[in-house]
């Protein structure tokens, strides 16, 4: 068993000031479904625990005037549930609709999951589908908005500097007639590990080309992001078949080039063409 | 705020009644509900999410008690397999398991009825699916669920 | 694409340790002087349902309520060696030495109830024994057991049941390798998803010969837990080794079917009665497991007309031989 300090924080402003007097050792705790394991192995070894469970300003879904914000300590549950977020993001409902198994969606966060920022993370690939922003306050620096494709540094690491807190998770208002899905790859259909997931979002525009379209796989790389080079192959295109073809193979050469032939590109990138092309032809 | 070690007062609610304990900032719900309650129903599985084992009812959401630090439940309803029924008065989905079966070693049991009692709670008449994915958090070895499942079924037909 | 396919296990297995290893069982049972009867057994029920069948057999044969049989199981202190709990052997060998120390007990009441009623046309039953002949000359169970007591007669007896075997021919194979063999047949049916190697189970059957079934409920229970243990044996469970060490010995690491991975499972008894077996029944516990993997994988074969050499079936695996068919 470990010792730390634990202390429960009641507002925004009390947690900020509980980070910045400990900049070093202090990890934040909220459903705890990644953190607990940690701290009972020992690999994790923290002097301090800040719990922001409690903070009201925390949780929720709120439809704005520009989008949707979400507290980053709402659970996968409470997103399942969410009417705004099934309405104008289905994508990231069926994301955390795949997390874990009932008991992990009712404490695990959305905060949580971009925090731990785990390359096979499930919530996180599909909020960047989503043009998801963070926004991260500290008491030191104020507030910075950054879209989340640029927010992660590496795997595990949620680019947060000592004091920082995310505090919000804002999805802009997408234009009407865009849809979004999501697909995850498992050995089995819960407690499950993503072996792949796939993001896509897409809008067509009155010639039935598309004129919005974001792809994002997860658990392929070590970080997850927007694949570019396939999305240029179908923008301003008509999914037809062959062009569809042509943005699957610029997707698995996208995902090749920045990890490399590995053990399970053997598996991965034949079958991340064929998911990817999945859930495209579900959206058209 | 505390120094490392130092024990802390929790106050929560454990099958209706009030508990206040001094637990240390590193003790999970689990291991204060058995080692320091007694409440031994609750079963240690793999002390990390993945089996459901230690399935309890927080706030009446059921939630793995090895992945909830002790803290965290300070101000909430805990509810335990002690609290769901008694020998001598069993609750409904108790009974159903016991006629059809969906007993063998017992183990995951404590869990999967915290879990079904709550899917029963939220939706009386659930599908098929909806049971199994109630109760996807719970593994079982023994009886493959198929029993389980059955057991949900019934219990929730004869409630409605 | 989704790709259907049926495929079919048959499996037989030898009951009990077999090949002259030591295969014998005692039990103990005993009647109070208030009739309540305690019965003691070395073996261990982990959820199977082998006391649940102990006090079944006692119950019948003594002809008393279910309720009145105390058990005292798995302690080496007091209970008689029985054995180990393996095997799949324990309602064929140990029920045969419950059976047989009910009857010796029985023996022991019977001249007893003879003097009582003036007949020796016993039947027990319903808590009483009673003349077949002339069914209103009766003594409670209860009471023949005081009646007994009070002869100073000792109303407790432990009985063997030895099934070892001789052995087979060490040259020819040929010989009484096992006391008796269960049969089964399953049945799978599967959709295997050609994009990503992932195999459904849609449904599974599974026919077990069990000989008797004394307890039909816990047998089909454990026709359906062992058959969804050889569906994760076919389709995910692996134990990944390096140097010796196990790497993945965690249940988030080694992947056993949820409740969401699973078929219901239509379990069918079979009871073809052996000579030798307590009520005619064998065992289920392992073969239960056996014929899944070969339905599952011969399911999976018709689906994508390929053959599997490798266990798992896994994503990997299943995928590798998609791609390589497709070539």
């Amino acid at each position: 068993m470990q010792n730390f300090e634990f202390y429960s924080a009641v507002t925004v402003e009390d947690g900020l000031a509980f980070l910045s007097e400990r900049t070093e050792g202090c990890r934040i705790i909220a459903g705890g479904t990644d953190l607990i394991p940690l701290l009972r192995t020992q690999e994790v070894r923290p002097s301090h625990v800040l719990n922001i469970l409690n903070v009201a300003d925390l949780k929720g879904v709120r439809e704005t005037a520009d989008g949707i914000r979400i507290g980053p300590a709402t659970t996968f549950s409470e997103i399942v549930v969410s009417e705004p977020l099934q309405k104008e993001a289905l994508l990231l409902v069926q994301a955390a609709a795949s997390v874990g198994g009932p008991q992990i969606r009712n404490r695990g966060t959305v905060g949580g999951n971009i925090a731990t920022a785990s390359p096979a993370a499930d919530v996180l690939p599909a909020l960047m589908a989503l043009d998801a922003a963070l926004e991260i306050r500290s008491l030191s620096a104020g507030v910075r908005v950054v879209p989340l494709t640029q927010a992660i540094e590496g795997p595990y690491n949620p680019g947060l500097r000592p004091g920082e807190l995310i505090t919000g998770i804002i999805l802009p208002k997408p234009v009407p007639g865009t849809r979004g899905g999501f697909e995850k790859v498992g050995r089995r259909h819960a407690l499950a590990r993503a072996r792949m997931n796939m993001s896509v979002v897409l809008r067509m525009d009155s010639n039935n080309a598309l004129a919005e379209i974001r792809i994002v796989p997860g658990a392929v790389m070590p970080v997850a992001r927007r694949m570019g080079e396939a999305e240029s192959v179908l923008l301003g295109q008509r999914p037809e078949p062959d062009v569809v073809d042509a943005a699957a193979d610029a997707l698995a050469e996208g995902i090749l080039s920045t990890t490399g032939r590995r053990w399970s590109s053997e598996y991965k990138i034949p079958v991340v063409k064929n998911v990817f092309k999945r859930v495209l032809q579900g959206l058209i | 705020m505390s120094k490392p070690d130092e024990k802390k007062q929790l106050h929560m609610t454990v099958n209706g009644r009030s508990v206040d304990l001094s637990v240390k900032p590193s003790w999970t719900l689990l291991y204060v509900l058995r080692e320091e309650l007694g409440l031994t129903g609750t079963k240690k599985g793999c002390e990390q999410g993945d089996c459901g084992a230690c399935t309890v009812l927080l706030d009446g959401l059921p939630v793995n008690a090895c992945l909830v630090l002790a803290l965290q439940a300070e101000g909430c309803a805990v509810e335990t397999i002690e609290g769901l029924g008694t020998a001598e008065n069993l609750h409904p989905l108790q009974e159903s398991f016991l006629e059809n079966g969906a007993v063998q070693c017992g183990y995951c049991t404590p869990g999967t009825l915290m879990s079904a009692s709550a899917l029963l709670r939220d939706n009386p008449s659930p599908s098929l699916d909806e049971i199994r994915r109630g109760i996807s958090g719970n593994l079982c070895r023994c009886t493959g669920y198929t029993k389980i499942v059955k057991a949900i079924q019934h219990a929730a037909s004869r409630k409605s | 694409m989704k790709k259907r396919g049926i495929g079919v296990g048959c499996m037989f297995y030898g009951i009990g340790y077999g090949f002259s290893r030591q295969d014998i069982s005692a039990a103990t049972v005993e009647i109070c002087e208030d009739g309540s009867v305690i019965v003691r057994s070395g073996e261990v029920d982990y959820g199977q349902g082998s006391d649940t069948i102990f006090c079944q057999i006692v119950a019948e044969e003594l002809g008393v309520d279910y309720d009145q049989i105390q058990l005292i199981t798995a302690d080496t202190f007091v209970t008689p060696n029985a054995g180990p709990t393996s095997a799949s052997r324990v309602t064929y060998v140990t029920g045969n030495a419950m059976l047989k120390a009910a009857r010796k007990v029985k023996e022991t009441l019977r001249p007893v109830a003879e003097d009582i009623l003036g007949e020796t046309d016993l039947v027990f039953r319903d808590g009483t024994v009673s003349s077949a002949g002339s069914p209103d000359k009766k003594v409670s169970f209860r009471s023949l057991a005081k009646a007994a007591h009070l002869r100073g007669l000792q109303i407790v007896e432990t009985a063997w049941h030895d099934v070892t075997t001789k052995d087979v021919d060490p040259e020819t194979g040929q010989g009484k390798a096992y006391s008796t063999y269960a049969w089964a047949s399953q049945l799978a049916e599967v959709e295997v998803d050609t994009d990503t190697g992932k195999v459904e189970v849609l449904r599974i059957v599974a026919a077990h010969d069990v000989g008797k079934a004394i307890n039909p409920s816990n047998v089909e229970a454990q026709i359906e837990g062992g058959a969804i243990m050889g569906m994760g044996y076919a389709l995910e469970e692996e134990i990944q080794q390096q140097d010796g060490h196990v790497q993945n010995g965690s249940l988030g690491e080694y992947m056993i079917p949820t409740a969401l991975d699973v078929p219901l499972v239509e379990a069918h008894i079979v009871e073809v009665p052996v000579e030798d077996g307590p009520y005619g029944a064998k065992g289920v516990g392992e073969p239960a497991l056996i014929p899944t993997a070969p339905a599952i994988l011969n399911a999976i074969c018709d689906a994508l007309d390929i053959h599997i050499t490798e266990l798992p079936a896994n994503l990997e695996n299943i995928h590798r031989l998609i791609r390589e068919k497709g070539e």
